[in-house]
């Protein structure tokens, strides 16, 4: 399948790729500081400073996604990560289903 | 060229049936039967069909799915096949009457050809689709479930940086409940279908408009008869609140052959 490459959607497409990174890092950021404070290894002062600069970049992504219009495309890159972790999970938890498919395909 | 017959389904009975130039690019498409079975095809050249245009395949596959509707319709039981299968002159037996091939085939594999068709007799394929509204379950769980009820009310009492982590924390607990509560929903569901349905098939679950979620994504092999029964019970779980149910067909039983 041709691709059709001209120089505005690359860029939004590149753009879209960077912010989806930039999302799933903060997501795993987010995912680390929930741990520690649970972990009750935090003072109430650095739990508000870590939920307020992880505040800030939340605010800091959705107005950049705002701006250069690439919200549905990041939303599209992330489902799409979705996806393969999905099919990788399923191939580990489901191994007779995708024997199946390869012989299917084999035939 | 080699001659072929192109095969759609296989149909039980041994009538002569003429369905019209309904093929693919408008071929005539006529039954060949062997004892009491038929094949449903038409005439082709022996070898598959193929094209880079996806628009022009997607047709053909159109085109072969309404055939084996229409066979379906007119002349009851189907064994479906998939796109683009296609028998051809075998020069090693030194069978080169293509109409003979067939038989040959529906003969030679009679016994099982035979037995799938009786396994989906009277039968018809149904796909059914249960997504729940995260947004509305989310808020009747937070209501009802008391360590969510508390980190909520807690929230507001945060400074905002605080306030943002608890959120967090309330979202992650949140999930977690949603997790346990869809394997919930969906070993009744499921349990609920089973009784009506003489088989089920898993199918993948596919992304729903948020903030809706899909649950569970099956497709059932049904008596004809049964299925209202069916559809009863499906009409309770679109009544749930939160809950939506799809309910599709009847459709020749692709999936179960």
């Amino acid at each position: 399948m041709p691709i059709d490459i001209n120089e505005d959607n690359l860029k939004h497409g590149l753009l879209g790729l960077v912010i989806a990174i930039v999302e799933v890092i903060r997501d795993a950021l987010k995912h680390q500081a929930l741990r520690r404070m649970e972990g009750g290894s935090l003072t109430d002062e650095e739990v508000e400073r870590l939920g307020r600069a992880l505040e800030e970049i939340d605010i800091a992504i959705d107005q950049m996604k705002e701006e250069q219009g690439v919200t549905d495309t990041v939303k599209q890159v992330r489902d799409g990560l979705d996806d393969l972790v999905d099919d990788v999970l399923d191939q580990i938890l489901n191994p007779e289903r995708w024997k199946e498919a390869e012989e299917e395909k084999a035939i | 060229m080699a001659e072929g017959r192109y095969v759609y389904c296989i149909v039980e009975g041994a009538q002569k049936a003429q369905l019209g130039n309904i093929g693919i690019d408008g071929s005539r498409v006529y039954t060949i039967h062997y004892k009491d079975i038929s094949a449903v095809v038409h005439n082709s050249p022996a070898k598959p069909y193929e094209s880079k245009d996806n628009e022009v395949v997607k047709n053909w596959v159109i085109t072969h799915e309404k055939v084996i509707e229409k066979a379906w319709e007119k002349l009851g039981t189907v064994l479906p096949f998939g796109f683009d299968t296609i028998i051809k002159a075998d020069e090693e037996k030194d069978q080169k009457d293509p109409e003979k091939i067939v038989k040959y085939w529906l003969e030679e594999d009679y016994q099982s050809l035979k037995e799938k068709l009786d396994k989906v007799k009277g039968k018809a394929e149904y796909g059914v689709q249960v997504s729940w509204d995260t947004k509305v379950i989310s808020h009747m769980l937070t209501e009802k479930d008391e360590d969510l009820k508390k980190l909520s009310e807690e929230i507001k009492s945060k400074p905002r940086g605080a306030a943002y982590m608890y959120k967090q924390k309330l979202e992650k607990l949140l999930r977690g409940r949603l997790e346990r509560e869809a394997e919930r929903y969906f070993k009744d569901f499921y349990g609920r279908i089973r009784e009506y349905a003489d088989e089920i098939r898993m199918e993948k679950l596919k992304k729903d408009e948020e903030p809706r979620q899909m649950l569970m994504n099956v497709s059932c092999l049904a008596d004809k008869e049964d299925v209202k029964v069916l559809g009863v019970e499906l009409d309770k779980i679109n009544n749930i609140e939160g809950f939506f149910v799809r309910f599709t067909g009847p459709w020749p039983p692709y999936s179960f052959v």
